[in-house]
């Protein structure tokens, strides 16, 4: 199963939000990892979704400050974004807590997926804007 | 006090469930008091701004020039002076109001004593402005406030001379009292401005706009008072001539006539004890201080959402103080935290799911943590036992149902410290079939932002949003007042049999819905609406303008005249001066040498008023200044019938044991309403006019 790697295109220049990248994608791995154990121990994994969830959450708090900060133009599709991935995993939380079934590779391949995609497209084009503000 | 503050309460609620039925929740003027009062302060500062253009200062010229701009153009200045006297006597009415009704809701102790305090000077100049106002035009109304206003200020021992003397009659009157009291008249509310300003400065968020359709109901209602009954001039001031009766405006001069009635000393001390005691009553009885939020630094990162979201701007950003790599954090301030625990409710890490660290959020209640909220709802019985799980607002009414044994209730210190995610969790995980949230009056949360933006995250406008999946139709809301259990209790039962008639949850599904579910409640038909707001439109003009002019009081009897005696004389020195010698001279500086040595110090002087051998008047006046060496003054008026009359008048201003200075005596012939003014004069004695 195939994690995230941190990459120096990550960067953003703004410590505090790369320390939480970094933080978010090792929380990643490391459900990842829980899942991949056999048998994959079902609380373990709901702690970890928990925990990411809290911190995403919080992570995407930070984020939005620093866009209404600088009047980021795409903050409301940027933030869109952002609900889309809470509303996922609260999904996956759901399923999980209720016996719904597992799936591990749909699980990674969305997560991943997800970050990946928001890393290249949102934040890449944030991060641009952070780096040209004055 | 608390009996006090409880009928008040009750008064207040019965009053806003009636003009909740009128206006709506959002619009009832009621839960508008504040900003109310901001959006008339801008009333009456542009239409005087307006009026002050094409007034004209002068013991003539101010009637004249205020009759010309009422008459002549009463198409723009009449009503500009409507409005101007309309909206100063309705901001009255709602400073008071919002005043009382604060104290009813008990807003005003502990940590929010600052709003209170600061309130009280705002109503001060208030009154400054209103008094200051009526002065200026110079009609009989003016010429009352002038004269009793000046006795008023008179009693106090800081004048050298009474002021009530630049009042004695026409002859004496000058014009630089108008040009005094245009300056005091700007300065005012300008200082009521400051006031005000300051007044809301510990609020985060403060409502300062009345919704725009109050305001144009308002406005039209003012044009309408303004063009029905016209604020007018009362006939010109003559202090030769008295006026018998004088319409008052009983918003700012209610109590005039205690002044006349009970005496300026009196009236002093009735103001000086009610000041006292609205100023001690956030602190009786003292409020508890419940413990103040705390930030957790290792799950705060300083995204500033409790900083946005509480209502007392009690948090502040600060730096960062543990060496992580974030900006900032969030700091609390402990004296103007209210323990509402808004900022928990608004915090992205206070969720209730099961997580690999232990649950803490950034930002906490000590008394009613996170991980403790979810505990207890963890133990409200297996799923899916519950029907309904309620959190209720402490301020609002107890929660009482039917259906008790299937409904969990937890109290809250404010509905909007709910974090959403727990809504979320309940209805996903099944701890119950749907989440009743039971606060304040709708409009009226006692922790001032509570309720607004509690509908704001469920409807996902403000974060943090309550998730899109969570069907709306399993969240209920219920708003009443501390004496209103019936709302909850009606709503709670009407949303356990929704929520009873649902099909089961479905999961994953992404619901659009925003709407949560809605009690049935009777409305009034829109016609009867409009008709009961115009109503109660037409119910408040018809008061400001009936209580702007009315009921008159009397002044004078049909056969009554006033004797007015007066002086400010310095008496004679107690020492006589000596002439000092060159010796004596030399020993002074160049500046300092006087021919002569005055010791400080003047008699007093001693005064009698005799009318048909009946004395009406005998004093002693001290000079004034610390040293004794100043005036010797006074002021009095006497109610006397009219008619012939012997009138003696004596003074003495030495050290003689006995007799008279001066003295005159002379036969008047008072006519009804006159003013005989009796006042001493060193080079002329007594002269009567």
């Amino acid at each position: 199963m195939t994690g995230i790697e941190w990459r120096p295109e990550f960067s953003t220049g703004l410590a505090e939000v790369d320390h939480e990248h970094r933080g978010l994608i090792d929380l990643i791995n490391a459900a990842l990892a829980s899942c991949a154990e056999v048998p994959a121990a079902r609380r373990e994994i709901e702690a970890a979704l928990g925990e990411i969830y809290a911190r995403t959450t919080a992570h995407f708090a930070l984020e939005e400050r620093l866009m209404e900060r600088l009047e980021y133009d795409q903050r409301k599709e940027h933030k869109h974004d952002h609900e889309r991935l809470l509303e996922d995993i609260r999904d996956i939380m759901d399923g999980l807590g209720h016996g719904a079934g597992f799936n591990q590779e749909l699980f990674s391949a969305r997560l991943v997926r997800w970050f990946s995609e928001h890393f290249r497209t949102h934040d890449a084009r944030f991060h641009l804007r952070v780096a040209m503000s004055p | 006090m608390n009996w006090a503050r409880r009928a008040v309460r009750t008064v207040f609620e019965a009053l806003e469930s009636v003009l909740d039925s009128v206006f709506g929740p959002e619009l009832n003027p009621l839960c508008q008091l504040g900003a109310l009062g901001w959006f008339l302060f801008w009333i009456v500062a542009a239409s005087g701004i307006y009026l002050y253009i094409f007034f004209d200062t002068g013991v003539v010229q101010a009637y004249q020039s205020t009759e010309a701009i009422t008459h002549e153009q009463w198409w723009a200045g009449g009503i500009m002076r409507s409005f101007h006297r309309y909206a100063s006597d309705a901001l009255v009415l709602v400073a008071l109001t919002h005043l009382l009704r604060e104290f009813g809701l008990d807003r005003m102790r502990g940590k929010r004593w600052f709003a209170w305090l600061t309130g009280l000077p705002s109503i001060l100049f208030l009154y400054m402005c209103g008094i200051t106002g009526y002065w200026m035009v110079w009609d009989r109304l003016a010429q009352y406030v002038a004269q009793t206003t000046s006795q008023w200020l008179d009693a106090l021992p800081i004048f050298a001379e009474p002021i009530a003397r630049n009042f004695l009659d026409n002859a004496s009157l000058g014009g630089r009292f108008f040009t005094l009291m245009a300056y005091l008249h700007i300065a005012a509310p300008l200082l009521m401005l400051l006031v005000m300003w300051i007044h809301i400065q510990r609020y985060n968020h403060a409502r300062v706009n009345p919704p725009p359709r109050l305001q144009y109901a308002i406005l039209g209602g003012f044009t309408a008072l303004s063009l029905a009954v016209p604020a007018v001039s009362q006939p010109p001031a003559d202090l030769d001539q008295l006026a018998t009766h004088v319409g008052l405006d009983w918003f700012y001069l209610a109590p005039y006539p205690l002044i006349d009635r009970l005496g300026a000393g009196s009236v002093w001390m009735i103001v000086a004890l009610a000041l006292l005691l609205l100023t001690l009553l956030p602190w009786l009885p003292r409020q508890r201080p419940a413990p103040v939020a705390v930030v957790n630094l290792d799950n705060c990162n300083g995204c500033a959402r409790c900083f946005d979201d509480c209502p007392f701007s009690a948090i502040t950003m600060g730096p960062r103080t543990d060496g992580s790599p974030y900006n900032q954090q969030a700091v609390v301030e402990a004296d103007l935290c209210v323990s509402c625990g808004i900022c928990v409710g608004s915090c992205p890490t206070a969720t209730p799911f099961r997580r690999a660290t232990a649950l803490v959020s950034g930002i906490e209640l000590p008394q009613l943590t996170v991980a403790r909220l979810r505990d207890e709802l963890a133990c409200h019985g297996e799923r899916g036992a519950l029907r309904a799980i309620a959190f209720r607002c402490t301020h609002s009414a107890p929660l009482r149902a039917a259906v008790a044994d299937r409904v969990a209730v937890f109290d809250l210190p404010c509905i909007a410290m709910l974090p959403p995610p727990f809504i979320d969790h309940i209805v996903y995980d099944q701890l119950a079939a749907g989440v009743l949230l039971a606060g304040c009056r709708q409009g009226d949360c006692y922790n001032r932002l509570g309720i607004r933006w509690t509908r704001l995250r469920i409807a996902g406008a403000r974060d943090p949003y309550l998730r899109e999946r969570v069907p709306r139709e399993r969240v209920a809301y219920s708003w009443a007042g501390a004496r209103s259990p019936a709302v909850h209790a009606s709503t709670l039962q009407q949303f356990c049999d929704s929520l009873a008639a649902l099909p089961p949850l479905r999961r994953g599904t992404v619901v659009t819905k925003r709407e949560v579910w809605q009690a049935r409640a009777k409305r009034m038909a829109w016609p009867l609406r409009y008709a009961m707001q115009a109503l109660v439109l037409l119910l408040v003009a018809g008061l400001i303008a009936a209580l702007s002019t009315a009921p008159s009081i009397q002044l004078l009897g049909p056969q009554e005249s006033v004797i007015t005696l007066s002086f400010s004389h310095a008496a004679k020195r107690r020492h006589e001066c000596r002439p000092l010698t060159d010796a004596e001279r030399a020993l002074k500086q160049p500046n300092m040498q006087h021919p002569t040595d005055c010791p400080r110090g003047r008699w007093p002087v001693y005064a009698e008023l005799e009318l048909d051998d009946r004395l009406v008047y005998s004093g002693l006046r001290q000079p004034a200044g610390l040293w004794k060496d100043g005036v010797s003054s006074m002021y009095r008026r006497f109610r006397v019938p009219a008619g012939v009359r012997r009138l003696q008048a004596r003074l003495r201003d030495t050290g003689r044991p006995a007799g008279f200075d001066y003295q005159t005596a002379r036969t008047v012939d008072l006519r009804p309403a006159q003013n005989l003014v009796v006042e001493f004069d060193p080079q002329q004695g007594f002269e009567i006019r």
